[in-house]
């Protein structure tokens, strides 16, 4: 017998690069759709919510194709649902960047600037926390970051960190929802694990 | 910890990628979609693609290039560099296939827009490249598109310094493509000690990219030419530069991500 292909839903609010995020799908087996389209997204397994950029425009622009509230339905529903980057800052209660604004809600915790220095740019060693099993692949492996603010969530939600002097939060998951925060499209062969194991993960559980 | 890096530089003129050096001679070596393939496989920690020709013409950025990286899949970072004049053009740039991007003529022309940028983009999308030359004790800061040197400008150093624009790539562009010759005194004269540096032109010998990225100001070796001569060439130095904080030397063969 052979196994139904995932369907990955690309959310497109018009932030950010999607080819990235579509081609290593694509490399991975995956079906992807790219689009803003309920009735699209409706369609596929799981959906994705990339994002490159700062939080208010990425959040303004959900809001204005009118994904907000679809999203959060999506998710607390329990539709597999994975925020990359940005995308994984947008799951916030909120961010302080540019001032305050509210975020999609879905796992709590707060988006802060990053305090140990101006930026996190580059290759970091990814520490898996606690018992989730979903990136315990790529533990002690580099992955591919560039930020300067950063998911303050509460311990029980964070799946894994990265140090600079102390660590922080680059990991997040509550249930069907999971955040990273670094660019697993962009991260090689570390990348492409933890994308597979987490898409398979959240779609077969 | 967070890793130093060694990006790999493809410069296109006319289309083609070449060989630079001192920004006066090119010499053709092919596709950059196939380089860029090429260092992708070989595991260089970023790769910076620059369109040379793009500014100086006014023809913006190059979006046919960017949409045949695109279509590659790179697992590796990217950076586009070329043309970009605009917000629009930024984003265009981002939204085809670039992670950051790299303004240079930009910053001698509208550096106001340099800041609408970084506030639609993130100032960690941005970088800033300085084409730069050392005589007489003072640091000259080249237009590569008349070919004139000035004194840094206060206004540009500023942004580097308030955090607009979040990497200075400190280009020796007399020296691009001789070997082993990268003038460390851009690195010591760089007045902005509050931005994270990205060397590049002449790195090429293990003992000064080992010198260069020991600065606590240096976040990134760039390098060019010397990493087309030799499969794998990224690895080799990783290899030939052991206690220097940089991803180990990995081997992939094709197929493999």
């Amino acid at each position: 017998m052979t196994a139904r292909r995932i369907t990955v839903g690309i959310v497109d609010y018009g932030v950010g690069n999607h080819v990235s995020v579509w081609r290593a799908m694509h490399a991975l087996g995956f079906r992807c759709r790219v689009t803003h389209d309920q009735e699209v997204l409706e369609g596929t397994d799981l959906i994705l919510l990339p994002g490159v950029g700062a939080f208010p425009p990425a959040m303004r622009a959900i809001e204005n194709r009118g994904l907000a509230e679809y999203l959060r339905a999506k998710a607390r529903g329990g539709k597999p649902f994975l925020g990359i980057c940005l995308g994984m800052q947008l799951l916030a209660d909120a961010s302080s960047e540019f001032g305050q604004t509210a975020g999609l809600g879905l796992i709590p915790g707060q988006v802060v600037p990053l305090r140990q220095a101006a930026w996190h740019i580059g290759w970091n060693t990814f520490e898996s926390m606690g018992g989730d099993l979903l990136l315990r692949s790529i533990d002690g492996q580099s992955v591919y970051f560039n930020h300067s603010y950063v998911f303050e969530a509460p311990p029980e939600y964070c799946i894994g960190v990265a140090r600079l002097a102390e660590p922080f939060v680059v990991a997040v998951r509550r249930d069907n929802v999971v955040g990273l925060q670094f660019h697993p499209e962009k991260s090689q062969a570390a990348g492409r694990e933890a994308l597979q194991r987490v898409i398979e993960g959240l779609c077969n559980a | 910890m967070l890793k130093k890096r060694l990006v790999g530089v493809i410069t296109v003129r006319r289309g083609w990628a070449v060989q630079s050096f001192g920004y006066r001679r090119w010499l053709p070596l092919g596709k950059a979609e196939v380089l860029a393939q090429n260092l992708d496989r070989w595991g260089v920690d970023e790769i910076f693609v620059q369109a040379i020709d793009r500014s100086a013409a006014g023809s913006g950025p190059d979006l046919e290039l960017l949409a045949r990286l695109g279509r590659i899949g790179l697992a590796t970072p990217l950076i586009y560099g070329g043309g970009i004049a605009t917000l629009a053009d930024a984003a265009r740039v981002v939204q085809g296939a670039a992670d950051r991007i790299c303004i240079d003529g930009l910053l001698h022309d509208n550096p106001d827009e340099a800041v609408r940028i970084s506030h639609h983009l993130g100032a960690q999308a941005v970088i800033g490249a300085l084409p730069l030359a050392s005589r007489n004790g003072q640091l000259l800061w080249l237009d590569h598109r008349s070919r004139r040197e000035s004194a840094l400008d206060p206004a540009v150093m500023e942004l580097f310094r308030t955090g607009v624009i979040s990497e200075a790539v400190l280009v020796d562009w007399q020296h691009e493509g001789t070997r082993g010759a990268f003038d460390e005194r851009l690195l010591s004269a760089f007045p902005v000690r509050e931005v994270p540096l990205i060397c590049f032109g002449g790195l090429s010998e293990p003992a000064q990219l080992r010198s260069v990225l020991e600065s606590p100001r240096v976040t990134a070796a760039a390098l060019g030419n010397f990493l087309n001569y030799a499969e794998h060439a990224v690895q080799r130095y990783r290899q030939q530069l052991p206690g220097v904080s940089l991803r180990p030397a990995s081997y992939r063969t094709m197929g493999q991500p």
